[in-house]
């Protein structure tokens, strides 16, 4: 968003604003008073002539209510910056039964449309976001929308007032005049507190959100660690464990033939040496799979100097701090480190890598950057995916800018208390 | 040799003992934690020292921080450094002050206790002892190099090895060649490398060092 202070401009940008905020915010009573129009005319003499326009006000708030926000939300966000979030409960899946129902989470219908459609009532009927909007319809006319108001109907009052007759009319269309051109920048801007203060989803409907995401991520954490777990046991049973036995294997048969076959005793002694040293090398990498020694004994950033120095790139590394994290975020961040230099080596055609590491107040950020081809993606189920559902967990966020043609950046922000 | 072990796990420390002593060397002090280390380097002056990287009280890497101030202390202080595992970060700390008499090597390399014997040997004379597996990580990283992709294969393999540490002889052995053979390549890479200094230790390590400066 680009602020002029010419004031010309802000007063043609305030204006058109105001006119947006109020044609948006006076929609219901709009309907409203057509409602009362229309039970006028009808009349008195009809003791039921209220029925239809009392039906209108009801119909028409709760009809224009979502929408009404939708508008106010988005105009927030574009002038402003400031995103209100809608906080819409989200319908769970419609899945099919092997009796060939559809079942959507609370009944069961015949067809998937019925079952969608039941659903989707049933969700806005229980939702506490659809309340708070009707609310807010209810708020706006009385608010942010007669201020903003004003400016055109200071417009109004003169082009009415300077076509008059006599000098009283002229000077109020003058005011008029000259009020909406003083008021034009402002106008518009109570609509931004008041949507912050009454769309905002309440604190309970935030802490159910927080409790389902919390959920998804737990049972992400839960089948990752158990995976992890199951690739170490069978690391070790194929790897380490087979070659100890074959170790004592050979060590018995050498015993054995010491003295009758000196000569292949030493040659299995020999064997025996070389399981050995594979064993250890076999539990180097398993070692450095799951804890790199590097990070134990030197921290993040060595460790991120000693991956560079291991990846068939030129990669610098950039840090103004070096950063004591608690050990599970060292850890996801080094790997996360790792996979991105990874595909860069793999996938980016690059002949550099530049890694930042930087810590501010609200926590530790690494950007991963190379000179490569760019087009990064992060489908759903792909590497990028996994890494920003890791960093997830500790409320991290996971950045992309891979523009095709390149070059990659690549950032990871994770919230920590400064210590 | 006079040589001092560092070594925090009992089993390890006690085998490294016997074996060098089976060789006929002396071992004039053990040390099991970094202070001890650093304090045993500078009360014995060992010919050489056998240290391990990980030891308490941090379990961090207490053994290299205490080689490294004891050859900020005491310049060109022969240490061996011993670890379950080899990174080129800690090598080019090692190798940083250009001064050789540095070794680095897998633990695993006391499997071969003649090479082993060998390698403690060179790094007590002033040269150069280093995995081959930190060798390996840098030939796989290709990055653009001053002066090393001008190198031929041949004189890329002379250097790989010189950079473990061996000698002319070693490598002849090594890569079947003749030892004047094998001369004559250190000497062109001496030259593609820029590297003229007169003592033949001091190129060789100055060549490994080039290897590992490469950015």
């Amino acid at each position: 968003m680009r602020q002029s202070d010419r004031w010309p401009v802000r007063v043609a940008v305030g204006f058109a604003r105001a006119c947006a905020v109020a044609a948006v915010g006076m929609l219901t009573p709009a309907v409203w008073a057509a409602a009362v129009a229309w039970g006028v005319w009808w009349g008195p003499g009809n003791p039921w002539s209220w029925v239809g326009p009392v039906l209108l006000v009801g119909a028409g708030t709760l009809a224009l209510s979502r929408p009404v926000c939708r508008i106010v939300r988005r105009l927030v966000a574009r002038w402003t910056g400031t995103v209100v979030p809608a906080g819409y409960r989200r319908a769970g899946p419609v899945t099919q039964m092997s009796t060939g129902y559809w079942w959507n989470g609370s009944g069961y219908a015949r067809t998937r449309r019925d079952a969608l459609l039941d659903q989707k009532w049933r969700v806005r009927w229980a939702d506490p976001a659809v309340r708070r909007d009707l609310r807010f319809t209810l708020i706006l006319p009385f608010t942010a929308g007669p201020v903003a108001a004003l400016p055109p109907a200071g417009v109004a009052a003169a082009v009415v007032g300077l076509g008059g007759p006599g000098p009283a009319s002229r000077l109020a269309g003058a005011l008029g005049l000259v009020a909406a051109v003083a008021v034009a920048p402002y106008a518009w801007r109570p609509l931004a507190p008041v949507a912050r203060r009454f769309l905002r989803p309440s604190a309970a409907m935030a802490l159910a959100d927080r409790v389902d995401e919390l959920t998804a991520q737990r049972a992400d954490t839960t089948v990752a660690q158990a995976a992890e777990i199951r690739r170490i046991e069978r690391d070790l049973h194929d790897g380490a464990q087979a070659r100890l036995v074959s170790l004592g294997l050979s060590l018995a048969t050498a015993e054995k033939l010491m003295e009758t076959d000196p000569g292949r005793a030493r040659a299995l002694l020999r064997d025996a040496r070389a399981g050995a040293a594979g064993s250890l090398a076999e539990l180097r990498e398993l070692v450095r799979g799951i804890s790199p020694p590097v990070l134990n004994e030197r921290g993040l950033v060595d460790a991120v100097r000693a991956l560079g120095l291991d990846v068939p790139l030129a990669v610098t590394v950039d840090a103004d701090t070096s950063p004591r994290l608690e050990a599970p975020i060292e850890s996801a961040l080094y790997f996360g480190v790792a996979e991105l230099l990874t595909n860069t080596v793999k996938h980016a055609r690059a002949t550099r890598a530049h890694v930042t590491l930087a810590r501010d107040a609200a926590g530790v950020v690494i950007e991963v950057e190379d000179d490569g081809r760019g087009g990064a993606d992060d489908r759903p189920g792909g590497g990028l995916d996994g890494l920003r559902r890791r960093l997830a967990v500790f409320d991290g966020v996971l950045t992309i800018t891979s523009p095709p043609g390149g070059p990659t950046r690549v950032r990871m922000a994770v919230p920590c208390e400064s210590s | 040799m006079r040589i001092v072990v560092a070594e925090d796990l009992y089993l390890l420390r006690d085998g490294m003992v016997r074996l060098i002593e089976a060789y006929g060397h002396q071992v004039v002090a053990t040390a099991s934690t970094g202070p001890e280390t650093l304090e045993a380097l500078r009360t014995w002056r060992p010919d050489v020292s056998v240290i391990d990287v990980r030891m308490p009280p941090d379990q961090s890497d207490e053994g290299l921080r205490a080689a490294l101030a004891a050859r900020a202390e005491m310049p060109g202080t022969p240490v061996l450094i011993l670890s379950q595992h080899v990174e080129q970060l800690y090598a080019r700390e090692l190798l940083a002050d250009g001064s050789g008499g540095v070794g680095y090597l897998l633990k695993e390399s006391v499997f071969d206790a003649e090479q082993f014997l060998a390698a403690l040997e060179r790094v007590a004379e002033g040269g150069t002892a280093m995995d081959p597996a930190v060798i390996a990580k840098l030939l796989a990283g290709s990055a653009p190099n001053r002066g090393l992709e001008r190198l031929t294969d041949r004189e890329h393999s002379v250097l790989a090895l010189m950079a473990e540490g061996l000698s002319n002889q070693a490598i002849s052995r090594r890569l079947f060649l003749s030892e004047s053979a094998v001369s004559k390549y250190t000497t062109s890479l001496f030259g593609k490398l820029g590297i003229t200094d007169d003592e033949d230790t001091n190129r060789r390590v100055r060549a490994v060092l080039a290897y590992f400066n490469r950015t």
